[in-house]
């Protein structure tokens, strides 16, 4: 039984270094990978409102500033 | 990543008129290249950076600031009204 419990434990583990690590490559390539002239990927993310917007609603229609703001609501 | 609810109180608090959007899953931020990990004692954590983006009406990016840069809105905001100058003169 603590056989089975072992070889389970490093099957789990495997998936988590290979996530860490890739996180960790990620941070070397820090960049916004998008470039200008790019077809800037179409998105459907919840308002404050719970209503989906959409990116593509507004193409034909009006410019998009897309701002990324982190941790907007809070002190620090 | 804050939540529609936390916007939303953010949103009140400071009179905002435009859409506040939350990405919980990160599917926009990942898709955007946008995410970034950070070591935090021994643990990577990923969150987004600071980014202003400007997307014509066409779906074309036409500004991209990050990081520092970013934190300031109003180089976005003039290419917008130039933009709109542009259209509008067509």
């Amino acid at each position: 039984m603590k056989k089975i419990l072992a070889a389970a434990l490093v099957l789990s583990a495997i998936p988590a270094a290979t996530l860490l690590s890739s996180a960790i490559q990620q941070e070397k390539v820090a960049k916004v990978s998008l470039k200008v002239g790019d077809t800037a990927p179409d998105f459907t993310l919840l308002s404050d409102q719970w209503k989906p917007v959409k990116l593509s609603d507004y193409k034909g229609k009006k410019n998009v500033l897309l701002a990324v703001y982190v941790l907007a609501f809070t002190g620090g | 990543m804050d939540s529609p609810a936390a916007n939303a109180a953010f949103a009140k608090q400071i009179n905002i008129k435009f859409p506040l959007l939350s990405d919980m899953n990160k599917k926009m931020l990942t898709a955007y290249g946008i995410l970034k990990g950070h070591d935090v004692q021994g643990d990577t954590y990923e969150w987004a950076q600071r980014a202003n983006i400007v997307i014509d009406k066409n779906g074309v990016v036409q500004h991209i600031e990050e990081g520092d840069s970013a934190v300031n809105p109003n180089n976005a905001l003039s290419v917008c009204t130039d933009l709109h100058k542009k259209q509008s003169a067509k």
